[in-house]
C-alpha cells in the first residue's frame, strides 16, 4: 500500500490536508509533529477511517536522523512544513534548511514524489504592471531581497527542490496556492490591508482577492501527489468567483464584526511607500521598511488570476465560493 | 589620528548567520566610515547565502577556515552559540583578527578565562555584546550619577523579563535540542548577561557573597529536557559596600526591563523599556502637601524623558539597536585609534564567574522557597 508523509499536519492547512487525503483513498499516512504539537485534528480526522493507518514520527527536520526516518519507506511526501512568521533567520532556517535536510534524506529514493505547497509569493509582479495576470507563466521573483521574509523563503525553496529534483531526479511538484481561508484561518490576508495599532488600513481596494478555501486548497495538493501527468508541473491554485478585497472586507464587517478601517487609495499608497522608504533610507532603519514602492507594488498593485491550468489537471471547486467564505466568517465569529 | 580613522576601514567578517547577526550587520552597516561586511559565514552555506543575499555581502562561506585565509578580516564578530566561542575566537585570533563575541562569553568561568588568556596572547582586542551598557538610558544613568545626584549607591537591583511566547522562547520550547538546553544555566545562562552585567560598574568586588533560587513555573508538557528547564530566578549579591537584588522572570507581565539603583541622597529608576531615567519622589513638604506635590513632580520627569525620545525620534536617532550601534563604534574606534576597550575585559570576566557561582548555587537544589 503507498505511503505519503506529510510534514506540517499539525497547521491550518495541514490538519485540513489529512482529512482530504483519507476522503480521496490514501490509507497510510505518516506525519511528522514536533514534540509536544497538538495531534487532535489529525486523530479526528483519522477516527473516520478505521481502516486507515496514521503514523505519528516525532521529528525535527532541521536534524538529519529525523529527517531520514521521516522519509524511510515512503512514496509521496506532502511538504507543508514552514515557517510563517519570525525572525528571518529562523523563518528560513525552518523552512529552506529544513526542507534542504529532507531532500538529502530523500535522496535518490525511486519511486518518490514530492508534493512542494508554495506560494504566490514567489512571482514577481511588482514590475508587470496593474492588472497583469498571473499564471503558471509570470516570471518568478528576480529582486528578492525587496521582498518581504515570507517571499524570500518560499522563493529559495522552490529553487532548492528543483535543484534537488533535478539532481537526484524524483518527481516534483509544485503547487502556488493564493490566500487560503477556512476555520482555524487568520481573518486577512495582507492583500486586504493591514491593521496598524488598532486600526486597519483597507489597502486592497477593488483588486481580486486569490481566495481558495482551504479543503478546495487540499484537493489540489492531493490531485498534485496523486495525477501521474502532475509530475514536474508547477499549479497556481484559486477558487472561482473571486471577490474583490473590499468585498471580502464589507462580507466580513458584516458577518463577523465590524472593524474600523481607513481606506487608502493604490496611488496614496504609492506616494505614502515612497516617503516611508526615504524615510526608512535616512534615519538608517529608525522604523521598519513595512511600505516601499516594490513591496506595495507587488502586494497591493492589483493582477488577475488564472486557474485553468489546475483545472485541466482534473480540479474541480468542491466547495463553491460563497459557501467557503460563509464557513471561514463562521469560525471567526465563533472564535472571536 | 582624525585622518587615520577615516581613512581606514575595519573588514569585518561573522561567523554565525542566526537570529542575532542580522542586528550585528545592520549596525555595522551604519558605520560605512570605519568598516564594511566583506563575509558571512555558517556552518550551512545556506543561512551564509540568505544572509549574504539580504545585506548584500560580496561573500559567504561555510568553511571558516578558509573565510580566514581568504579575505583576511580585521574584525571578527563571533555569533554563534556559545558553546563554539572559544575555538572560533582562537582560529579568528590566530588569523591576526580583533574578536567581537556574542554573550555568553562561553559555557563556564575556565572557557572565559581561556578565551581572555588568548586574546592577550594574540595582543588582540576582544569585547562582548553587552549592549544596554550602552543604551541611551544606560548613558544618562551614569552621567546623572556622575553629577552627583544619588551619593554613594549603597544597593541596585537589576531586573530582565524574559516571555517564552517569544521567537527565541518559542524556539527554545519548541526544540528538546535546541543549544539553549546543553548550556549548563540553560535558559539562565543565555539571558542573565544582562541581568548581571549593570551590576558590575556598582559591586566592585571580585566575588560578591551570591545567593540564588531558581525554579521553573512553566507548566510540564514535554516529557523531556524542557520540562526540566527553570525559568524564575532571584539572585543577592553582597559586595563590600554595595548589595543588589538580580531577578530573571518569565512569568511577570509586562517583560520588564530596569535597574533601580539607590544612593544615600536619592533613589534612581532606569528603564530600558520606555529609554526613561527619574527619580523616586521624596517628601518634601508637610503634611498632606507632601503627599501631593511628588506624583506631579515625578509626571514631569517622564515628560521631559518623552519629550528627550521624541527629540532623538524626530531626529532620526531612535534605534532599537541604539546600544549595539554604540558598542561596536566604540569597539572599532579602540582598534582604529587604541582608544580604551569599551567594556574592560575583569568586568567580562567578573560575570562568567558569577554565572558560574549561580549555576552551581542553584544547581545544588535550590528552588522555590
Amino acid at each position: 500500500m503507498k505511503k505519503v508523509l506529510i510534514t506540517g499536519a499539525t497547521g491550518f492547512l495541514g490538519g485540513s490536508l489529512v482529512e482530504r487525503l483519507l476522503a480521496h483513498g490514501e490509507r497510510n499516512l505518516r506525519i511528522t509533529v514536533r514534540p509536544g504539537s497538538r495531534r487532535e485534528r489529525v486523530l479526528a480526522a483519522a477516527a473516520k477511517y478505521p481502516d486507515a493507518q496514521v503514523e505519528f514520527v516525532e521529528a525535527n527536520l532541521i536534524a538529519a536522523k529525523d529527517a531520514a526516518r521521516a522519509v524511510d519507506g515512503v512514496d509521496v511526501v506532502y511538504h507543508l512544513a514552514a515557517s510563517l512568521r519570525g525572525a528571518p533567520a529562523d523563518m528560513f532556517l525552518n523552512t529552506v534548511v529544513a526542507s534542504k535536510y529532507l531532500l538529502e534524506a530523500i535522496g535518490t529514493r525511486k519511486p518518490m514524489r514530492v508534493v512542494l505547497v508554495s506560494s504566490f509569493s514567489v512571482y514577481g509582479v511588482a514590475e508587470l504592471g496593474r492588472g497583469a495576470v498571473v499564471d503558471e507563466q509570470t516570471p518568478l521573483e528576480t529582486h528578492p531581497e525587496k521582498r518581504d521574509m515570507y517571499g524570500q523563503v518560499k522563493l529559495r525553496q522552490e529553487a532548492l527542490l528543483r535543484e534537488y529534483a533535478a539532481k537526484n531526479g524524483f518527481e516534483l511538484v509544485i503547487l502556488r496556492p493564493g490566500v487560503i481561508h477556512g476555520p482555524g484561518g487568520s481573518a486577512f490576508s495582507s492583500r486586504v490591508g493591514l491593521d496598524l495599532f488598532g486600526v486597519f488600513l483597507h489597502l486592497g481596494g477593488k483588486n481580486l482577492l486569490p481566495l481558495t478555501f482551504v479543503d478546495n486548497c487540499c484537493d489540489a495538493i492531493v490531485l498534485a501527489g496523486q495525477a501521474p501527468e502532475a509530475a514536474g508541473q508547477v499549479y497556481n491554485v484559486h477558487d472561482d468567483d473571486l471577490p474583490t478585497c473590499a468585498e471580502y472586507l464589507e462580507a466580513y464587517r458584516r458577518e463577523v464584526k465590524a472593524i474600523r478601517h481607513i481606506r487608502v487609495p493604490y496611488p496614496a499608497l504609492a506616494v505614502l511607500s515612497r516617503v516611508l522608504d526615504r524615510y526608512h533610507a535616512w534615519s538608517k532603519g529608525q522604523l521598519p521598511a513595512i511600505f516601499t514602492p516594490y513591496k506595495s507594488a507587488t502586494t497591493w498593485g492589483g493582477n488577475r488570476f488564472d486557474n485553468s491550468k489546475l483545472k485541466r489537471l482534473g480540479w474541480k471547486q468542491a466547495i463553491p465560493t460563497a459557501d467557503g467564505l460563509q464557513r471561514t466568517f463562521a469560525w471567526l465569529r465563533a472564535s472571536t | 589620528m582624525w585622518k587615520k580613522v577615516f581613512l581606514m576601514t575595519l573588514k569585518v567578517a561573522l561567523v554565525g548567520c542566526g537570529k542575532i547577526a542580522d542586528g550585528h550587520v545592520e549596525e555595522i552597516q551604519k558605520l560605512p566610515n570605519r568598516a564594511r561586511v566583506v563575509a558571512v559565514c555558517d556552518l550551512e552555506i545556506l543561512m551564509a547565502e540568505q544572509m549574504a543575499t539580504r545585506y548584500r555581502i560580496p561573500t559567504y562561506y561555510d568553511s571558516y577556515q578558509q573565510m580566514l585565509e581568504r579575505e583576511r578580516p580585521d574584525v571578527v564578530h563571533i555569533t554563534t552559540p556559545p558553546q563554539s566561542h572559544l575555538p572560533l575566537a582562537r582560529l579568528a585570533l590566530d588569523a591576526g583578527c580583533h574578536i567581537y563575541v556574542e554573550k555568553p562569553l562561553a559555557p563556564n568561568h575556565r572557557d572565559a578565562v581561556a578565551l581572555v588568556d588568548a586574546v592577550a596572547s594574540a595582543g588582540r582586542k576582544m569585547t562582548i555584546g553587552y549592549t544596554y551598557l550602552f543604551d541611551p538610558p544606560a548613558l544618562e544613568m551614569r552621567a546623572a550619577i556622575e553629577s552627583g545626584v544619588l551619593g554613594k549607591v549603597i544597593h541596585v537591583e537589576s531586573w530582565c523579563g524574559y516571555s517564552l511566547a517569544g521567537q527565541f522562547g518559542a524556539a527554545i520550547l519548541g526544540d528538546p535540542t535546541h543549544w539553549v538546553h546543553a548550556l549548563p544555566g540553560k535558559l539562565f545562562h543565555n539571558n542573565i548577561d544582562h541581568l548581571l552585567n549593570k551590576l558590575t560598574e556598582f559591586i566592585p568586588d571580585d566575588e560578591p557573597r551570591i545567593d540564588a533560587h531558581a525554579w521553573r513555573r512553566h507548566p510540564v508538557q514535554f516529557g523531556d529536557i524542557r520540562d526540566e528547564m527553570q525559568d524564575e530566578l532571584r539572585v543577592t549579591l553582597v559586595g563590600n559596600g554595595t548589595s543588589a537584588y538580580a531577578t530573571f522572570s518569565s512569568h511577570v507581565k509586562p517583560a520588564a526591563h530596569f535597574v533601580r539603583v539607590y544612593g544615600e541622597k536619592n533613589i534612581m529608576h532606569v528603564d530600558y523599556v520606555s529609554r526613561s531615567v527619574t527619580l523616586e519622589p521624596g517628601a518634601t513638604l508637610p503634611s498632606s502637601i507632601g503627599r501631593l506635590v511628588p506624583a506631579f513632580g515625578q509626571a514631569l520627569q517622564f515628560l521631559r524623558a518623552g519629550g528627550r525620545n521624541g527629540m532623538a525620534f524626530v531626529r532620526g536617532d531612535f534605534h532599537f539597536f541604539s546600544g549595539l550601534n554604540r558598542l561596536i563604534s566604540m569597539f572599532y574606534d579602540s582598534i582604529l585609534t587604541d582608544a580604551p576597550l569599551p567594556i574592560p575585559t575583569r568586568d567580562i570576566l567578573r560575570v562568567s564567574l558569577w554565572m558560574d557561582r549561580i549555576f552551581a548555587n542553584i544547581g545544588a537544589g535550590r528552588g522555590r522557597p
